[in-house]
């Protein structure tokens, strides 16, 4: 306990600045929606003269942008990429900074077992990513409710919301086997935007070509809001699959940080 | 009763050299002394079993149970002050010294109090903000605060003042008299001789004497330097005892085992300028007398 309660602390600071941040980003985009609707055909005509593989890339779907939800589900691209790099960033930083800071001398010589502090340390990462998503979807709803006079479907809304914190989930696990794997890890926010990108691009790329394969190869498309908005539901074999990628991703960590040898100093 | 037994413990990292076959046994009450040069395997044994690292062979036990598989029971009563201490920088010296405490079920409010006063710490300060030396002492308090039975040091006195390295090796005079058994690596041969009952030596990964400190003092070398007023004849200060003459003009220098008496008329027969006698350093030490021995 007294290490998820050291770790919950060490990280507030910077969990608090990610959860304004998430929270601003929304502002800012959810800000210009009542622009847009104003003169709906005309910005129609521009958006056509995009090219579709570049709409498709960015998730740019010309029917759905002008509704509330399809302008949110827009923007959660890049909250989702946002939400992507501060989980795993936190990740990789919770379980590689006793190493990188020279600490682990420190805590692994302590009465405690290191699947006890492999836990506490996740179990803290875990409550700054949820209540990170607490802030986040109350926040967003409040503010979608504020910026229109319309009515929309709380649930679609709240649906789309928590796909930031099922891909967080991910990311989390994914920065959790990182720390572990890699021996040593200098720069925690060069490997987290490293990883973030690539995943990023390649997601982007697969929406561009259409291609299903690359779906599997990027948490960033198991949760499509285009799907969601119109079936008002996730879909569960690529949720299935990233509860996978999540345990697999835990389970290695486990095996490998128990077994670890500490680098002297 | 054993607190320490080490059986053929070996570590080796791919290529480089970590111990191999490394058996030695600290008994209960015992100042233990590890002593190498640098890169000789003395942190790869105690972080061996201390469980930071793991053993590719062999095994070893702590009060009777097993480093690996018993470690966090082992633990609680181990306390550990590693050769460069890194605490959390954005941490207080007092939150850290409790954060240390909350691991330990028991209150050690006390221990820490009388310790911080000795150390003369002032625990206010923030971590990041203290010198090499004040880093070590909180390393000190929080490694004695649970007022452990056993203690292990990997180079104790590296960046402590000498009044301090005074205080601290008390301290740990102290901690023995009230029973606890300490195991501690260094390569300063006084500090060593200070402390230790017993001493294994270390050299490459493998240990090649284990010796009473006693024993050890018996065969004192001491390192010779004198300058003449006028060359000496070569021969002049070969007699038992001296080793590795150098003669150089005016300068002279040598080990010397032995009578010190002797010695010391046959320096006073000559007129000399200039005269240290010290301690050779371990590496010195040790060089000779193994070249010696593997012959």
């Amino acid at each position: 306990m007294n290490i998820y309660v050291h770790e919950l602390k060490s990280y507030s600071k910077t969990t608090l600045l990610w959860t304004v941040t998430l929270v601003l980003a929304v502002v800012l985009f959810m800000s210009i929606y009542p622009a847009f609707t104003k003169d709906v055909a005309s910005f129609k005509t521009m958006l056509e003269g995009v090219p579709e593989a570049v709409r498709h890339a960015i998730g740019l779907e010309v029917d759905q942008f002008f509704s509330l939800v399809g302008f949110y589900s827009y923007i959660l691209l890049y909250l989702k990429m946002l939400g992507a790099i501060q989980a795993i960033s936190l990740g990789i930083g919770i379980l590689s900074k006793e190493v990188r800071d020279k600490t682990a001398d420190f805590l692994l010589t302590k009465p405690v077992s290191r699947v006890d502090i492999l836990l506490a340390k996740m179990m803290a990462a875990f409550t700054c990513i949820l209540v990170t998503n607490v802030i986040y979807v109350m926040a967003s709803l409040l503010i979608v409710s504020l910026v229109t006079t319309e009515p929309f479907h709380r649930q679609t809304l709240i649906l789309l919301s928590l796909t930031v914190f099922l891909l967080q989930l991910v990311f989390l696990a994914l920065g959790f086997m990182i720390a572990v794997v890699v021996q040593k890890i200098k720069s925690v926010l060069s490997v987290s935007l490293g990883t973030v990108f690539l995943l990023f691009f390649i997601s982007l790329f697969g929406s561009a070509t259409g291609d299903g394969l690359l779906r599997y190869l990027t948490p960033f498309q198991y949760v499509e809001p285009a799907y969601i908005l119109r079936n008002q539901t996730y879909e569960w074999g690529f949720l299935l699959l990233g509860s996978l990628i999540l345990i697999v991703s835990i389970a290695v960590s486990y095996i490998v940080y128990r077994k670890k040898d500490i680098p002297s100093v | 009763m054993n607190i320490i037994e080490v059986n053929n413990l070996t570590k080796t990292y791919g290529e480089a050299r970590g111990i191999s076959d490394v058996s030695f046994t600290v008994e209960q009450g015992e100042i233990f002394g590890f002593i190498g040069p640098n890169g000789a395997g003395k942190s790869t044994t105690l972080r061996t079993l201390l469980s930071l690292i793991h053993p590719t062979s062999g095994s070893a036990t702590i009060f009777g149970k097993d480093i690996i598989k018993d470690a966090p029971d082992i633990k609680k009563d181990i306390g550990y002050l590693p050769s460069e201490v890194f605490y959390y920088d954005h941490m207080k010296v007092k939150d850290l010294l409790k954060y240390s405490a909350s691991f330990y079920k028991k209150d050690c409010s006390k221990r820490i109090k009388e310790l911080v006063e000795i150390m003369e710490l002032d625990v206010n300060r923030k971590i990041d903000d203290l010198s090499l030396g004040n880093k070590k002492k909180v390393g000190i308090v929080q490694g004695l605060l649970h007022e452990p039975k056993l203690i292990i040091l990997d180079e104790p006195t590296s960046g402590l003042d000498p009044l301090m390295q005074h205080k601290f090796f008390d301290l740990l005079e102290e901690e023995n008299k009230k029973g606890a058994t300490i195991l501690f690596s260094s390569h300063i041969l006084s500090e060593v001789q200070r402390l230790c009952d017993r001493v294994a030596i270390i050299k490459e990964g493998k240990i090649i004497k284990l010796e009473k400190i006693s024993t050890l003092n018996d065969d004192h070398f001491k390192k010779i330097h004198i300058e003449t007023s006028h060359p000496i004849e070569h021969n002049y200060l070969r007699m038992e005892g001296v080793t590795d003459l150098v003669v150089d003009q005016h300068k002279v220098s040598f080990l010397f085992k032995g009578d010190v008496n002797a010695i010391l008329k046959q320096i006073a027969a000559i007129s000399i300028t200039n005269i240290s006698v010290v301690e050779p350093d371990l590496e010195e030490i040790f060089m000779h007398f193994y070249e010696k021995e593997e012959v």
